[in-house]
């Protein structure tokens, strides 16, 4: 079973509607038993990072959420959701993340007189293998929209990245756990392709 | 009109481009196929597909066939090569020969297949053919979308995924290339972006509704199955000949050798010459003839076009047989003004709206071409039957 958190923080329909055109009957889940029973997890997200983490504690999902990672269960961080999964954020106070990626998420510098939020399309380079992009070419655009970035401490968590002024990790991987900052419900044909790929992923991945 | 200095085809060819030497990227896509492409990795590519999917469901794969000379080679390589168990799945769009229909028995008794063959309602079809020939002045959006999609419907029905079509159309236009390494899938993004003439099943029943019977269902051979559906089926729909080099002329003469497949006239063409060609279709003549109105050129040139890109003919010949055998009348113009119960002038009326510059046609210096061995054969309407049952007569 494929589970798509939604706790009413914003507009999970497009992420579900991209699953099931693939051929799979996502369910979304809110409370912490509806994790037990699932193959694979997306946590799709956007907002802010304290208040959403806030939201997950007092719906007692932190350490659900926790748990299903430690199960092994693979697990999907879109935008916010990839944010997340890193030790710490700093948007709206610093604050605790699932600590699943060693990495901390900071503001996006704004020092190269870039716009931010980064809103768009933009290219995605590989740094590493991983299933969740078995089929899809490097450097082929994706769609983004984010005020902050995810800095890994290891490289070996980086799967991919996106020249944003300089260069911002867009996707991170640890074992069971992927996440990516831009959108792939709204990336079409490649975005279409990672969601099917994430969805027959075994979990396994070993940098 | 400018011409490609290598092939000659002309600027009013779909997708083509110029370089400096007056070359088209079309000959240049050749160039690439011949030079860059790793047969042999593909070969690898074919095999791991197929003993994907061997064994797992009714069928190892569907395969969409006209009896043409693509998809006969196409199942002939399959069954010979890769012993596959497939479904061939005939869509009959009304007006196939004889010739053809004896191929087809020899082939399917030769190889020992099973088959589905499926023709859809003439009434409607002939419906269908006086909507594009109005808008697109292209009347074949029923034969296009049926052969395309219909399969598909099969390969849902039989929970087949994966579907093997012959030729990629990178052979003949730019859409899709060889580059990049990219294997052509014939899917839905193909079939909306070069297929259906850019009008579906759906624009199309309200296009037809207000003057003729019909029932939405009718549509459904002609709709493409939801991606949903296909996507859960995990459907792979690939060409043969993106994974082994395709050459029509040998694939031809090994299924003449191998299962007596045989060619036959088509109206306007050089018989001795190109007899393997588009001899699915009674109606192929008035096809080439409406390309030859609009763009100014027909078959004859394209097919110079492949062999002069091929190195198999000399130039001096192919503007030869272009000169002789270009623009001139199909018989069939009479049997297809009758099915759909137009005049000639309506008819050049129609044309005449979808010309592409810089060419101009000229409808009343055209001489007839000779009619073919199986002309006086092909369905003719009793007089009741002539033409379209309106609803209300418009
Ligand atoms: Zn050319």
């Amino acid at each position: 079973m494929i589970g798509i958190l939604n706790i009413g923080l914003g507009n999970v329909q497009s992420v579900y509607n991209a699953v099931y055109e693939n051929g799979y009957d996502p369910i979304f889940v809110s409370k912490p038993e509806e994790l037990e029973q699932l193959t694979h997890f997306i946590m799709p997200g956007v907002g802010n990072f304290s208040a959403v983490m806030h939201s997950l504690e007092q719906l007692k999902l932190v350490p659900a959420i926790q748990a299903l990672i430690a199960r092994g269960v693979p697990t999907l961080g879109i935008c916010l959701g990839m944010q997340l999964l890193a030790t710490s954020g700093e948007e709206g106070g610093l604050c605790k993340g699932f600590d699943a990626i060693a990495a901390k998420v900071k503001a996006i510098p704004n020092s190269n007189n870039l716009r931010v939020p980064h809103v768009g399309w933009n290219e995605v380079k590989f740094t590493q293998e991983h299933p969740v992009f078995a089929d899809i070419k490097d450097t082929r655009d994706f769609y983004f929209v984010h005020s902050y970035h995810m800095e890994c401490l290891s490289g070996d968590n980086i799967i991919a990245t996106t020249d944003y002024g300089s260069d911002l990790v867009c996707v991170a991987g640890n074992k069971n756990v992927i996440g990516v900052q831009f959108h792939p419900e709204k990336s079409q044909k490649n975005g279409m392709q990672l969601l099917e790929n994430f969805c027959e992923w075994d979990g396994e991945f070993h940098a | 009109m400018q011409k490609c200095t290598a092939c000659n085809l002309p600027e009013t060819y779909e997708t083509i481009e110029f370089d400096e030497n007056g070359v088209c990227n079309i000959c240049r896509q050749k160039e690439f196929k011949d030079e860059k492409i790793d047969w042999q990795r593909r070969a690898e590519m074919l095999s791991r597909v197929i003993e994907k999917h061997r064994g797992k469901y009714e069928y190892d794969c569907i395969l969409p066939f006209s009896g043409g000379k693509d998809s006969t080679y196409t199942l002939w390589y399959l069954v010979k090569h890769y012993k596959i168990r497939p479904l061939v799945v005939q869509f009959n769009h009304g007006f196939m020969r004889d010739t053809l229909m004896e191929n087809n028995r020899r082939t399917f008794k030769k190889l020992g297949v099973d088959v589905i063959s499926f023709t859809p309602n003439w009434k409607l079809v002939k419906r269908l053919m006086l909507e594009t020939l109005v808008r697109k002045g292209d009347f074949c959006w029923h034969c296009h979308t049926g052969i395309f999609a219909y399969p598909m419907h099969i390969a849902l029905k039989y929970q087949v995924p994966l579907i093997f079509w012959g030729e990629p159309s990178s052979e003949y236009t730019a859409y899709y290339n060889y580059e990049d390494d990219e294997i052509e899938q014939v899917d839905e993004t193909r079939f909306n972006r070069f297929i259906n003439l850019g009008i579906t099943a759906e624009d199309m029943y309200s296009m037809i509704k207000d003057d003729y019977q019909c029932d939405p269902r009718e549509l459904t051979p002609y709709t493409y199955p939801k991606l949903r559906d296909l996507k859960k089926l995990k459907y792979q729909s690939v060409c043969l000949g993106s994974y082994i080099p395709w050459d029509v002329k040998e694939n031809t003469k090994i299924i003449q050798q191998e299962l007596g497949w045989r060619g036959d006239q088509v109206e306007g063409m050089p018989w001795d010459e190109y007899s393997y060609e588009k001899i699915e279709c009674s109606m192929q003549g008035m096809r080439d003839y409406i390309k030859y109105l609009k763009r100014g050129y027909s078959r004859v040139s394209q097919m110079t076009a492949l062999d002069l890109r091929n190195g198999r003919i000399a130039k001096e010949y192919a503007d030869k047989l272009i000169a002789d055998y270009e623009g001139r009348k199909p018989p069939s113009l009479t049997l297809f003004l009758e099915y759909l119960g137009i005049s000639e002038d309506q008819f050049n009326h129609i044309v005449a709206k979808t010309v592409v510059p810089p060419f101009k046609p000229d409808f009343e210096g055209m001489e007839y071409a000779p009619k073919t061995d199986d002309f006086d054969r092909w369905y003719r309407e009793d007089e009741q039957d002539r033409g379209i049952i309106f609803k209300n007569p418009v």
